[in-house]
């Protein structure tokens, strides 16, 4: 059975769309993740245009997103005055993220741009997982514990504009998580992610949070920024498809919940370390079709006139 | 209606005007193709009849041929070069007012000189030789040479056929009986959405005898055309309807199974 969709202008099959969606939510839910970084790519593979497949995965990341926030929010770990401070950054990086967006669609290099982001963004992603799950393997074998820093102290401390977040225990300057923030967005709007993978390593490292308040805070932040994503797409690219949405929002969500209740049961360090191998295999497709000498070397764009 | 007197029409040209031996009566199974949210391709059903007067026989040299040519439209193709090792995008040409479908079909393979002659078809390659490049609105861009020229046109028609957009064949046309035919035209559901030409042309002795065309639109309908123009007309406020979407499914999903873990 097959579902026309409007915006993409293509048929796709009802049941890959949704299993596509469950096993993302799924993966997505087990690891605290958006998923968006395996959403935008594996439409991409299915043959959805990738102006369509980096905008509509920004609007399911919404769901997700709010579906994780709740729980968080429910026990006092969001900081919304920090999430606010990383919006301010992420708005404008949002915009101008869909404005080089539109500028790559123009001259026809988006599809080139998309794939080497993502190549660099995957495989940085799957070995970081691969080489701390396999620690964590090691150490536990070897029956060690692994101690934290609770608290780090940097070059963030010094600027000026500081600024007191209460709930993180933080005393610091606005302007690293307004750059972070920024950062965010231009990656959000260009790649159709959340992009919690680079805004919690950043949160912690960079801004010193604690780590119980990091996750809340980003999937709080995400939700506005790919909020805000999903409109610019909607209003100058035209590439949002509600319907490829619908059935991904649906299935994820459910997947998400699912993925959850799996999380509690199993051992996480091996999911992870399959979920790195899962990772870097779209990474490894992705950089053979960049490297290998494709079948047919002229690709076919029609310019629509938009009425 | 109007089919049914054209047919009338023909098939009295047939019997008034003993001096047409075949006459050519047509018809289709649909005027329009809707794009619903079912919509996977269709089979377009063209059929008709050589009518000819009974009293003497068809003549065998007679064939039938089929086109349909879709919706026009501006298209950029580009070529992937390689670049450190990498495949990317460099030269582009943009072709403009090429057909978004096009489809010939005939009962025997016609011959280069017979279509050239007529002006009909696009896709066979020897016909990319003597192309009148005047005649194509293109802008060329840093495509310089005649020879480079012709790879693009022939990359254009190529990846078109690739697509399942452009197909040309001669073994489709089921003749039954001798005197009527019956083609299946296979609609991809990628096609253009448009007003489609379907031309028929029954030729006798490598001359086109008749000639009787109509046209069938591509639509969108229901949902899909409410909501793909929602989205041209109100882009914002397709965004924030699609947001809220998601918002409402992701805040339920959250709230139900929460429910479900408590039990």
């Amino acid at each position: 059975m097959s579902i026309y969709l409007p915006i993409a202008e293509l048929s796709v099959n009802i049941f890959l769309l949704l299993s596509l969606g469950g096993v993302v939510g799924f993966l997505s839910g087990m690891f605290g993740l958006g998923g968006g970084f395996l959403m935008t790519p594996l439409l991409i593979f299915i043959g959805i245009p990738t102006n369509v497949a980096v905008a509509t995965s920004a609007n399911q990341i919404v769901a997700s997103s709010i579906s994780g926030t709740l729980g968080h929010w429910r026990q006092g770990l969001v900081d919304f005055k920090m999430g606010g401070v990383l919006l301010i950054g992420a708005f404008f990086g949002s915009i101008l993220g869909v404005w080089i967006f539109s500028k790559l669609v123009a001259i026809g290099q988006i599809d080139t741009v998309i794939s080497i982001l993502y190549f660099a963004l995957l495989t940085g992603i799957g070995l970081s997982m691969l080489i701390e799950s396999s620690k964590v393997i090691r150490d536990r074998i070897r029956r060690k514990s692994v101690k934290q820093k609770i608290h780090y102290h940097n070059w963030a401390h010094r600027l000026p504009f500081k600024v007191r977040f209460y709930k993180s225990k933080l005393y610091i300057s606005v302007i690293p998580p307004i750059i972070i923030g920024f950062v965010i967005g231009i990656l959000s709007a260009t790649m159709g992610i959340g992009g919690a993978f680079i805004l919690i390593p950043a949160m912690i490292y960079f801004l010193g949070m604690p780590t119980s308040k990091v996750i809340g805070t980003s999937l709080f932040q995400i939700i506005f920024i790919t909020a805000l994503v999903t409109i610019l797409h909607a209003t100058t690219t035209f590439a949002v498809d509600a319907v490829l949405a619908f059935f991904l929002i649906l299935s994820s969500v459910i997947g998400a919940q699912v993925g959850v209740l799996a999380a509690n049961k199993l051992r996480g360090e091996e999911i992870r370390a399959l979920l790195a191998i899962i990772v870097l295999g779209v990474a490894t497709k992705i950089a053979l079709d960049l490297l290998v000498e494709p079948n047919e070397i002229f690709n076919l764009s029609v310019i629509r006139l938009v009425f | 209606m109007i089919r049914q007197l054209i047919i009338l029409f023909y098939i009295l040209i047939g019997v008034l005007m003993p001096s047409v031996s075949i006459a050519l009566v047509i018809g289709s199974d649909q005027e329009e193709i809707y794009i619903d949210a079912n919509f996977s391709g269709e089979e377009l059903l063209v059929f008709g009849a050589f009518y000819s007067d009974p009293s003497q026989s068809r003549d065998s040299k007679s064939d039938i041929l089929i086109e349909v040519v879709g919706p026009l439209e501006d298209v950029a193709l580009r070529k992937k070069d390689s670049y450190f090792g990498f495949w990317l995008n460099s030269k582009s040409v943009t072709f403009r007012d090429v057909p978004g479908f096009y489809y010939l079909s005939s009962t025997s393979e016609l011959t280069n000189e017979f279509l050239v002659n007529n002006q009909i078809g696009l896709l066979e390659k020897e016909k990319s030789e003597m192309i009148d490049w005047s005649s194509l609105t293109t802008d060329w861009g840093s495509v310089v040479n005649e020879k480079e020229k012709k790879e693009f046109y022939n990359a254009l028609i190529r990846t078109k056929q690739n697509d399942s957009l452009y197909k040309q064949v001669s073994d489709e046309i089921e003749i039954i009986d001798g005197n009527l035919f019956r083609s299946y035209i296979d609609i991809p559901n990628t096609v253009p959405v448009g007003e489609y030409n379907v031309n028929l042309h029954l030729i006798i002795d490598n001359e086109v005898s008749q000639e009787y065309s109509y046209n069938f639109v591509v639509t969108r309908v229901g949902i899909e055309e409410a909501i793909y123009s929602f989205s041209k007309n109100y882009p914002f406020f397709y965004g924030l309807i699609s947001l809220i979407i998601a918002i409402i499914i992701g805040w339920s999903g959250a709230e139900i199974f929460k429910r479900f873990r408590k039990i």
